[in-house]
């Protein structure tokens, strides 16, 4: 090898290096489905904008199936491999902050006012906020139309408390060959999801702003008794069924009502049915859960600064608005548009409504293990296997490991 | 001199020691170490661990298995032999009664042998997906069934309450792990051989008394061997429960490896996920060295 080969071999290194530091810096998001939505040309769309504000950065967006999505954005985390931003469901932000593995997303007072004050108790956990609200979803009670009138009850009139919901769901169980209401109680995230509505519309709460368990409470154990009636007037088997298992038994009017959110519309075929808010409990008001999804900007990606801006920009009153009308998500923030959407197609109205009075999902380090103890606390009082007392008093106590 | 020649020997003998099959061993050995070994050694490393989804660990001693062994665990461990035992039972009687079915000289049996195959071929999945179906109340075929018949008055949620739903899981396992009870049952059967039948029937050996005093003891070997095989594929059955209950109701289908999927992936607690683990190698270990030992007692029988 003479001085010229290793002269030009140094010059080309050089070269390749040089190349190198001018390629774009990588800022690789994980968005959970497939990109077959309405909304996510928009959000393609957005992200140009954003890369062309933004010289030397490109969004490289992987799309991950449900399944396997937060898994997988978890999973490089902890690895040291984190994606810059990820889309992550809420109730994990507390969880992946404890751990250190994500930032905090710093919102300025201004941020915070566009956001209803419990969409914001979402994504805080210790006076800070963890991820940027992406998607979002508020509960309300479908009812039959057609088999109240066969029961003999007003189609019209939907039950406005849980009086009235026992009574109706009595009726139409005793005159008519359908069961009077749709419980779940399986073992799966969504029946406390369902109790969780009827807890916070009896003024009930699992944990405080200040992070303390407060399940064992009068309010919580009249929702369990209210569980234990309910059950009696519910299809058979209430254990057996998770959320998803009652759309084809409301579609088949083989139980007069349950409750959903906003995408059950389109799963229960020609169904006549009415949408009310979730019936009030003797110590509280119609509620609804909350639930929010969220961008989450992980640590250590090296492009931190930017995902947050990326986020931001993405997550904005008008960037998000676009894309949720498109994708036909309800509205986070309310903004003029949200009078068209209802106007558009009045059945929006009674999960937009709903928001300043729900409440968020558990903000815990333990989201799972959280769930499984509600939920066999739940499955417990719809066997008749425990008192409502009894659930809620040993729930209490087991849910302190998981705050 | 003597000491020049024993080094000489040595000297020599070291040089017979031919390294060539060892050498050929390598690959194989870094095969069984990269994916045996190593995810062991690892697993009761973390087992000590507090890992978790924070990126350090810190080591805890054995404070995952005290804490394990506190709470619900031994229950579990219980419930797991009951689940095994039970399923194991059904699946070798099953198979059995296929495996002399099968065997009899009844026309078309080269049907029914393949017949005997669906729940081995189709995938678990799917075969468990379509067994939750049968189980519900309103739609499912069982319930419809059992009504028709007047044996149920109102539609019955097997997978709802916990002894049916504990039931319908070992059904299911029972239904999937048959067909290879009844193969395997079904060759050893075909090896005994048709002289000693024949013999028997001529000395009025009836057809009841001949299974007896010769079938079953000529395939008890094989029987021994598939019970235990069965028992260690059973042990770890997990995609059937997780399918139809996720270890509901109540943790009525919890067994040993629902509750360490539960604890290590859905909830992110590698170390005591990991403790769990070991637990289970600890038992399956136990397990695998007495099929080694019956193998061994049978292989010397088969000498004698």
């Amino acid at each position: 090898m003479n001085i010229k080969s290793v002269l030009l071999g140094g010059v080309f290194a050089a070269t390749v290096i040089g190349s190198a530091a001018a390629e774009d810096k990588r800022i690789h998001m994980i968005v959970c489905g497939d990109n077959n939505g309405a909304g996510i040309p928009v959000q393609a769309a957005h992200i140009e904008e954003w890369e062309a504000a933004n010289a030397g950065f490109n969004v490289d967006v992987e799309f991950v199936p449900w399944g396997q999505c937060q898994e997988k954005s978890t999973t490089l985390a902890s690895a040291g491999k984190p994606p810059a931003i990820a889309y992550i469901g809420s109730r994990t932000l507390k969880q992946l902050a404890q751990n250190d593995l994500i930032i905090s997303v710093d919102m300025t007072e201004e941020e915070k006012a566009t956001y209803a004050a419990p969409i914001l108790g979402t994504i805080t956990a210790g006076g800070q906020q963890w991820g940027l609200p992406r998607a979002f979803s508020t509960k309300a009670l479908y009812w039959n139309k057609d088999l109240f009138a066969a029961a003999g009850l007003d189609p019209e009139t939907p039950p406005k408390n849980w009086d009235e919901l026992l009574e109706f769901a009595t009726v139409i169980k005793e005159k008519t060959d359908a069961d009077g209401y749709g419980l779940a109680a399986a073992s799966f995230d969504n029946t406390m999801h369902q109790f969780l509505n009827y807890m916070y519309a009896n003024g009930g709460e699992l944990i405080n702003a200040d992070g303390e368990i407060v399940f064992n409470s009068p309010n919580n154990v009249e929702t369990m008794e209210f569980y234990g009636k309910l059950a009696e007037v519910s299809q058979p088997g209430p254990v057996a069924y998770d959320r998803a298992k009652l759309n084809p038994l409301f579609a088949e009017g083989k139980i007069a009502m349950f409750i959903n959110g906003p995408w059950g519309r389109g799963l229960i075929g020609d169904t006549n049915f009415g949408l009310a808010p979730v019936p009030a409990g003797p110590k509280g008001a119609n509620s609804t859960l909350l639930i929010t999804d969220s961008l989450a900007v992980f640590k250590g990606s090296g492009v931190e600064e930017q995902a947050l801006s990326l986020g931001k920009w993405l997550t904005n009153p008008e960037n998000q608005m676009a894309f949720e009308v498109k994708e036909g998500f309800t509205p986070l923030r309310d903004m003029p548009e949200v009078a068209g959407i209802i106007e558009n197609d009045p059945t929006w109205g009674t999960f937009i409504n709903a928001i300043p009075s729900g409440g968020p999902e558990p903000f815990v380090t333990d989201y799972i293990g959280l769930q499984d103890v509600v939920v066999e606390a739940i499955q417990g009082v719809v066997l008749g296997e425990v008192s409502a007392e009894e659930a809620v008093e040993e729930a209490a106590e087991r849910l302190e490991e998981y705050k | 001199m003597t000491v020049a020649l024993d080094r000489s020997y040595d000297i020599a003998t070291r040089k017979r020691i031919d390294l060539f099959p060892y050498f050929l061993l390598v690959p194989a050995l870094l095969i069984t170490m990269v994916i045996v070994a190593w995810p062991l050694v690892e697993t009761v490393r973390l087992s000590f661990t507090d890992a978790s989804l924070k990126p350090e660990e810190n080591f805890v001693g054995l404070a995952n298995y005290e804490k394990m062994f506190s709470r619900r665990f031994p229950e579990v461990i219980g419930r797991t032999f009951y689940w095994m035992a039970l399923s194991v039972s059904f699946k070798m009687l099953v198979g059995l009664l296929g495996a002399v079915l099968l065997n009899a000289a009844v026309p078309g049996r080269a049907l029914f042998r393949v017949l005997v195959m669906p729940p081995w071929i189709v995938p678990i999945a799917v075969g468990v997906f379509i067994w939750g179906w049968m189980y519900n109340g309103q739609f499912g075929m069982i319930s419809g069934l059992m009504q028709r018949m007047h044996m149920i008055g109102t539609p019955l949620e097997f997978l709802a309450y916990r002894d049916t739903a504990f039931m319908a899981t070992i059904i299911t396992d029972v239904w999937i792990g048959t067909p290879m009870v009844t193969v395997y049952l079904l060759a050893a059967m075909q090896g005994i051989s048709k002289e000693m039948q024949e013999a028997a029937w001529v000395d009025g050996a009836g057809r009841f008394y001949r299974f007896r005093r010769i079938t079953l003891p000529l395939i008890m070997p094989a029987m021994a061997t598939m019970a235990l095989l069965s028992a260690i594929w059973t042990f770890n059955s997990f995609d059937i429960i997780w399918i139809l209950t996720e270890g509901g109701p109540r943790g009525s289908t919890t067994t040993m490896i629902i509750d360490t999927y539960k604890t290590a992936i859905s909830r992110f607690k590698y170390g005591e996920g990991a403790a769990r683990a070991v637990m289970i190698v600890c038992f399956l270990s136990a397990f695998t060295g007495f099929y080694f030992f019956l193998l061994s007692r049978l292989a010397k029988r088969g000498e004698a």
